[in-house]
């Protein structure tokens, strides 16, 4: 399977390097890129299909439920940093909806099933920065692109016009519309310099640059997010 | 409502009785700060002196601060104010609760939550952002609090944060909690709650807390506290030795070492050397599993707990699956210290370990097994003096006595004279449950004495612990700071819930350090002594012990934990240890926007604490505080003997007794720090006008209240 033809599958887990993305911009395919600053453009293949190409994230940040405490310093501080203030809701890192009953949610066996109100695990949901992000290809107005310095896919503000279809579109629930401002709100790396990570008083969170961070969260011995729940609460 | 930082601007108002929900404005208050400073202020003007806790005329408050909810650390407790039922004048007073429950307010939009009246039937509130209404409780009513969370999280929603109470609640002990989450309890005000036929405020909170200043500003200061601050209890000085360490201190929370684990994590999580200048371990620092269960738990500690952005996790998690086994009860538990060590000291015999059980495994299954049967009834320990009253009233007969000859057969003695933890069991369920007589255990110390007469001897014996005849124990008093500590414990209406000068004392570093760090705050070196080491009364102590007890209310107030600020000290060799007392304000200042010296922040405590004492004027009806209210029990100011028999001086090494003459002068000089007549210890006109109170100064001298 070759990197085009991959890159038109959303599904797949792999994805084009930046190098090659560069690669494949330069070789003069059919079609021309929309923003090669932005580190995504649509292509036409030689058999005439539109295909996004995005070019990978540096990395993602990555929570290790095992170590977690649940204290929500990650939330404010992502808050704090992006917004000038403090809310779970929005964080683009989401502790405070899995901590006391897990990603699932009450049941009968709660006592037994993640959270605080259970075995004490804290599963967080954090953004993978998709190669193929669902809430980028589902923005209609394109303003969800690569970060060309970071790669993380981020939200222009400017360009956003509050449809929530990111927020529909994203499988980890990441995306989310400000209820405040109405403007979409997902991680962007802080610009490269992730503020969670830094205000995790355990080591909790951590970046990994893309292909570490690609094993960590959807290879088959992942320790984060939707993969660890079903492991963790086995 | 006009546009705010730190605070949402809005009050929710809840007349349970009409079913009347409305919104008031928070800025009309901002002279008392936040959370309790606010709670005092609604009480004095909306309580009338002389009603019953369990009436519906009473209010319950639930507050937070400007601070609380925009990642400030430790800021995310819970202050409750309403009438005591376990004071014997009613009295108002606090509890407060760690946890999640306050931060979501805030995001929902509320400073406070003021209820008020009494439902018909058995309600929840359920607030939604600003949707906030009534549901029918009856499903919930009579649940231990484990299940009736899950069924209340499963109707609105795994996000949500419940503020609760249990059977004991619903029974009206005066001595019951409210709950929230796995672990989080304030004692106290249960049985409000249950007068009011409320078994629970649920809150899902979508929106923010604003902050003034620019991101990075905020962040800053953040990140320049997050090296000042130290373990649990603001402990500077690590236990055990460390490569970066210069002292170790036998007392200190700072349990994190090499080779020490979060054994039951998987894999397990080491907590290792933790530098001081090492963010990322902060949270390792403080290993509570060890602390409170000891060094048995470690393998049994999943992790540590705590509440909405502390970084410190004072709260352990452990999983002892004997729990499970020998009970049938879920084998999850967290808590912390007293609300651990307060249950099991209902099994006052002991708990040795059987053949087979490891060092200390009895005591530990004891614990947990007791802490989450009183959480789940939601009975409180009263700080621990339940276990104590129990331990007093069998041994010396009187639950012979006062119980009828049936029912006292019918308890299980058997099992706690043996030591066996399934005693709490059957005896929780009686309490709770008002089963028979045995139940006024939980009525607290004051009215178990009305009811079973337990005389003089009761209040004189000094392992008692009792530290007033309005029935509150020990709280870090005599033994903690001298007269400091022994003059906090004195002006409140329950239990001091004081940590601003024992946290202080113990942080760990050598005393010629806390000396020059009392001489820079309290302006001399003698405002501390060396332990059992003690000096009579000084002004320096007067002030210490004036700034104690203004900084907890503040905390109160702000939201932020007392169990960890003030922030004297610091664990850094290149601060020469010292902390920095003006964080609350700069904080302040920076979420707010509204600039506040630490100055001007201590006068706003000091106008709240004011306020607290005119509420307790006011509820007892004497302005003779100095008599009437700030007394200890006869113990305190005894002189100890011993190991021979011989009597060991006050001030002379070996003891931490007071004598009368001492705290009295003490009492003079805190009155006169606060500016309250030194007779009496109540306010002044004068500096109630002062203090910019015109109208207490005005209902006070109505009631023939002021001082002469
Ligand atoms: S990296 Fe930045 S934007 Fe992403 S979750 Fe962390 S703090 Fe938020
Ligand atoms: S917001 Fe969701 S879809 Fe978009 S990159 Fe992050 S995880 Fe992927
Ligand atoms: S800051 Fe770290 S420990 Fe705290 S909730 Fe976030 S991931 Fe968990």
């Amino acid at each position: 399977m070759d990197s085009k033809q991959n890159a038109a599958d959303s599904g797949s887990k792999r994805s084009t390097s930046r190098r090659d993305f560069l690669k494949l911009a330069g070789a003069g395919f059919l079609g021309a890129l929309a923003t090669t600053t932005l580190g995504m453009g649509v292509m036409e293949t030689a058999d005439g299909r539109k295909v996004e190409v995005w070019a990978l994230s540096s990395g993602a940040i990555v929570h290790d439920p095992n170590r977690c405490v649940g204290c929500r310093r990650c939330e404010a501080a992502c808050t704090v940093r992006n917004d000038g203030k403090g809310s779970a809701f929005i964080s683009r890192i989401k502790v405070s909806r899995n901590l006391q009953y897990g990603k699932l949610g009450v049941s009968a066996a709660y006592a037994k099933a993640n959270g605080q109100m259970g075995n004490f695990l804290v599963v967080a949901d954090t953004c993978r920065q998709c190669s193929h992000p669902a809430c980028g290809m589902a923005c209609p107005v394109g303003a969800i692109t690569a970060d060309p310095t970071t790669g993380a896919r981020v939200v222009d503000v400017d360009r956003c016009v509050s449809c929530g279809a990111c927020q529909d579109a994203c499988p980890w629930g990441i995306a989310t519309l400000d209820p405040e401002t109405k403007v979409s709100t997902k991680c962007m790396l802080c610009d490269g310099d992730p503020n969670c990570t830094k205000n995790c008083p355990t080591g909790a969170i951590k970046f990994y640059p893309w292909e570490e961070a690609e094993a960590l969260l959807f290879g088959t011995d992942a320790t984060s997010g939707a993969t660890a729940v079903s492991g963790a609460s086995a | 409502m006009t546009n705010t930082f730190g605070y949402t601007g809005k009050i929710l108002r809840v007349d349970l009785t009409t079913g009347k929900i409305w919104t008031d404005d928070t800025m009309k208050y901002k002279d008392f700060i936040g959370g309790e400073g606010m709670s005092m202020k609604i009480m004095w003007d909306e309580v009338p002196a002389g009603t019953h806790p369990f009436s519906p005329e009473n209010k319950i408050i639930f507050g937070s601060g400007p601070l609380c909810g925009t990642g400030v650390p430790c800021s995310g407790r819970t202050n409750i104010t309403s009438l005591l039922p376990s004071n014997p004048d009613h009295s108002v007073s606090s509890s407060h609760m760690g946890g999640y429950f306050s931060v979501e307010m805030k995001y929902a939009g509320w400073d406070l939550i003021v209820v008020e009246g009494k439902s018909a039937k058995p309600v929840w509130l359920r607030i939604e952002d600003d949707k906030v209404w009534l549901e029918d409780g009856r499903w919930v009513w009579g649940k231990g609090m484990f299940d009736a969370m899950a069924m209340i999280s499963s109707q609105m929603g795994k996000e949500a944060q419940i503020a609760m109470i249990g059977p004991a609640g619903e029974n009206q002990l005066n001595l019951s909690v409210i709950r929230t989450g796995a672990s989080h309890s304030a004692g106290g005000h249960g049985g409000v709650m249950g007068s009011k036929n409320l078994k629970a405020i649920a809150i899902k909170g979508t929106g923010s807390v604003k902050v003034a200043a620019r991101p990075e500003e905020l962040m800053a200061l953040d990140k320049y506290m997050m090296t000042i601050i130290g373990a649990n209890n603001q402990h500077v000085v690590p236990r055990f030795p460390h490569p970066w360490a210069e002292y170790t201190a036998s007392g200190s929370r700072w349990t994190a070492k090499k080779g020490l684990y979060w054994g039951a994590a998987n894999p397990p999580v080491e907590t290792g050397e933790c530098y001081p200048e090492d963010m990322q371990s902060v949270g390792l620092r403080t290993h509570k599993g060890f602390q409170d269960l000891g060094a048995v738990a470690e393998k049994y500690t999943v992790s540590m707990g705590g509440c909405a952005h502390c970084p410190i996790r004072c709260h352990s998690q452990v999983r002892i699956p004997q729990l499970e086994e020998r009970y049938g009860i879920d084998p999850n538990v967290s808590n912390t210290c007293v609300g651990y060590s307060g249950p099991n000291g209902i099994m006052f015999k002991g708990t040795p370990d059987l053949p087979g059980q490891e060092k200390g495994e009895q005591s530990m299954i004891s614990k947990t097994l007791g802490s989450h049967l009183a959480d789940d009834y939601g009975v409180w320990c009263n700080y621990g003096q339940m276990g104590r009253d129990l331990n007093w009233t069998y041994t010396h007969g009187i639950l012979k006595k006062v119980l009828p000859a049936d029912e006292y057969a019918s308890i299980s003695w058997d099992l706690l004279e043996k030591g066996d933890p399934a005693f709490l069991i059957d005896f929780y369920d009686r309490v709770a449950n008002k089963k028979g007589e045995l139940w006024h255990i939980a009525d607290g110390s004051y009215w178990i004495d009305k009811r079973w007469n337990l005389g003089e001897e009761y209040w004189a014996y000094d392992k008692n612990k009792l530290w007033s005849k309005l029935g509150y124990p020990v709280h870090h008093a005599n033994e903690s700071q001298s007269q400091v500590g022994a003059l906090v414990s004195c002006f409140s209406n329950r239990d001091a819930q004081n940590h601003s000068h024992s946290n202080f004392g113990a942080a760990g570093v050598p005393l010629e350090l806390l000396k020059q760090v009392a001489a820079e705050e309290f302006g001399t070196p003698d405002a501390i002594d060396g332990p059992m080491d003690y000096t009579p009364m000084n002004q320096g102590k007067a002030n210490f012990v004036k700034w104690a007890l203004t900084r907890t209310m503040l905390h109160n107030s702000l939201t932020l934990c007392n169990w960890m600020w003030p922030m004297a000290f610091s664990p850094l060799k290149s601060r020469n240890y010292r902390g920095d007392t003006a964080l609350e304000a700069k904080f302040y200042s920076l979420v707010t926007g509204i600039p506040m010296t630490k100055e001007d922040l201590d006068r706003a405590a000091t106008r709240t604490f004011t306020l607290f004492r005119a509420l307790t004027i006011r509820s007892m009806g004497t302005a003779d505080m100095r008599n009437k209210h700030d007394q200890t029990t006869s113990w305190v100011i005894t002189a100890t003997k011993d190991k021979n028999g011989k009597e060991i001086p006050q001030f002379t090494k070996g003891t931490d007794r007071m004598t009368q003459e001492d705290m009295e002068k003490g009492r003079g000089l805190v009155y006169k720090a606060f500016g309250w007549d030194e007779k009496t210890g109540a306010p002044t006109k004068a500096t109630l006008e002062a203090l910019g109170m015109p109208e207490v100064a005005a209902e006070l001298a109505a009631k023939g209240l002021l001082p002469a």
